[in-house]
């Protein structure tokens, strides 16, 4: 399954990819009108800033995902075929058990709405907006076999 | 062809027949539920009696996924006793229907086995009080202890939990949330006392006493008054609080009855090896009733914790199809929010002599860390909780953190601090 890498070397921590996942998962799925939307669109992909440097991260839709162990309403469930990790946001109660069991820190709450807020790989779009947002190419969309390849 | 029973349809009965099935689709499978609703997210019954969710979105696996998994489910039929020298299970149905037909009820079910897992569960304790029997005293552990308790809200002013941990707590906020004036009467001098540090506690507490839940620490009730239904509650100081309502949530016990007659060694829980195996080879345990090796307490534990039962679940389920995985261990871990409040506390939460402990507060958010020697073995959050599974990463993993030590607090403390680390962890960075 191809899966969100990120090269540190490149991150400017510039938060282009915040901003453009933030619209992405808009309603207004618009910079100039997301602003008036009355809940606020999250970034699902956040920079951590530590040692001088910048590390994105945002969900690794893992192997064996702890999230989907822990969550207690049977709202998070991985797609055996595709690999990836999905949320149903109907059956969210908003106990932050995935938030508490992501060695990451890549699943937020989001303390208004009560739902966590985590990388869906814009899968209603095709490709993860991060992606296109990254003025200097530090996000790579890639199978992981690829990755080595693409870094040089 | 093996014949599998598997006893209690929660989460480690779930999640051992995922895992069977992953390998094994020939194998019959019957799941015993004492229960009349499929399978269904126990810890959510508190949004259902705070009206919150509806009953329908409780459910966790539905009855068609027992039957896509080729699974005899066999609801309300309760397990009464295991004989490992027969391989076999007794049990009765209990369902509405036959309840009062006791010649119906007495005719036992017999279920054989080549391998067996306990997922029994645990049920609520009621403490030995004069009047406990009353009508209006509830525990609260199933849907039909909800919804016994909404049948008497409609009638109810007052409500008083008997316990300050977190079932207790949440069945407050759930009777709150219905309008009920709730009262919580602790013994301890503050909530969650088993959950969390005292700072910690006490940041919830207030933010529960200004949402109007009234808690009364240091007290314990001494009767139940009433004549048939409850009228009042009387405290070990002689006050009474009338109250039509009482909710008894002093803890749960493990379900070990079904096998007292067996050599199956109990200790608080069922106790089990690496392997989820009991003292007996074909016999497995999970979920809240197994006892388990705790990795930050260096012993075995009742960790009765839904990610922990899911877990125990997947490799009991495995090594029942033929593997060998080991259970890596539980610990205590709660993540709960009451009125915008979130609260994760994980591992030792109260330092001893041996610990060194790091905290921060500032307003609502407050950061904990318990550090012994070189290893992270507790952490508490409030307020911020994001990030918190790093630390749990860091507990669980008994990574030497003299290098990050100073970090711990930081605000944005998070995976970028650990990666180099740790081991095995999914690839992040190019």
């Amino acid at each position: 399954m191809k899966k969100i890498y990120f090269d540190v070397e490149k991150c400017l921590g510039c938060r282009s990819c915040e901003l453009a996942c933030a619209v992405s998962h808009s309603a207004a799925k618009e910079l100039e009108k997301m602003i008036s939307d009355k809940d606020k669109s999250l970034p699902r992909i956040k920079i951590n800033f530590s040692k001088d440097k910048n590390y994105p991260m945002s969900c690794r839709h893992c192997k064996d995902p702890k999230c989907v162990s822990a969550c207690m309403a049977g709202a998070i469930s991985k797609d055996e075929k595709t690999g990836q990790i999905l949320y149903d946001e109907k059956k969210c109660v908003g106990c932050w058990m995935c938030v508490m069991v992501c060695p990451y820190g890549a699943i937020r709450p989001n303390k208004k709405v009560k739902i966590p807020v985590r990388c869906d790989l814009c899968t209603d779009i095709g490709e993860p907006q991060c992606v296109k947002g990254c003025p200097v190419k530090a996000i790579v969309w890639a199978d992981e076999t690829e990755v080595d390849t693409i870094k040089k | 062809m093996k014949q599998i029973v598997i006893i209690g349809d929660s989460a480690a009965g779930v999640a051992a027949v995922e895992a069977i099935r992953k390998k094994d689709k020939e194998s019959k499978i019957v799941v015993l539920s004492d229960e009349n609703f499929p399978s269904y997210c126990r810890c959510v019954i508190s949004d259902f009696l705070a009206g919150k969710v509806t009953e329908d979105k409780l459910i966790y696996r539905s009855n068609e996924f027992f039957k896509e998994n080729n699974v005899e489910l066999k609801l309300s039929t309760k397990a009464i006793k295991v004989d490992p020298k027969k391989n076999r299970v007794v049990a009765e149905d209990i369902s509405d229907n036959k309840a009062e037909d006791k010649k119906a009820r007495s005719a036992k079910l017999q279920f054989d086995y080549d391998t067996l897992l306990l997922a029994t569960g645990a049920s609520p304790k009621f403490p030995d009080l004069k009047g406990i029997q009353k009508k209006g005293v509830f525990g609260f552990r199933t849907i039909q202890d909800t919804k016994d308790i909404l049948q008497f809200v409609t009638m109810a002013d007052t409500a008083c939990v008997l316990g300050g941990g977190l079932i207790g707590l949440k069945a407050a906020y759930g009777l709150k949330k219905r309008g009920l004036d709730v009262k919580v009467i602790i013994r301890s001098p503050n909530v969650l006392s088993q959950v969390t540090d005292k700072t910690s506690a006490e940041l919830i507490q207030k933010r529960l006493s200004e949402n109007g839940i009234e808690i009364l620490t240091g007290r314990d009730v001494s009767e139940i008054l009433g004549n048939g239904d409850i009228k009042a509650v009387k405290l070990d100081n002689n006050k009474v609080i009338a109250c039509q309502i009482v909710i008894a949530a002093k803890g749960v016990r493990p379900n070990t009855e079904i096998i007292s007659e067996t050599e199956i060694k109990v200790n608080e829980g069922i106790c089990v090896d690496e392997y989820m195996k009991t003292s007996i080879p074909n016999i497995y345990a999970a979920g809240d009733v197994a006892e388990t090796f705790d990795v930050t307490l260096n012993k075995p534990s009742v960790n009765a914790l839904w990610p922990h039962a899911v877990d125990q679940g997947k490799i009991s389920g495995a090594n029942i199809s033929g593997d060998s995985i080991k259970y890596e261990g539980s610990l205590g871990m709660n993540s709960v929010e009451f009125f915008d409040l979130p609260l994760v506390s994980m591992g030792i939460y109260k330092e001893s002599q041996n610990h060194e402990a790091l905290s921060k507060i500032y307003n609502n958010d407050y950061k904990k860390v318990v550090i012994e020697g070189n290893r992270l073995v507790g952490a508490v959050l409030v307020g911020n909780i994001n990030h918190s599974g790093v630390f749990l990463k860091l507990i669980r993993d008994k990574i030497d953190i003299s290098q990050i030590k100073d970090r711990l607090l930081n605000e944005n403390f998070g995976f970028a601090d650990i990666m180099d680390l740790t081991q095995g962890v999914e690839r992040t960075y190019v």
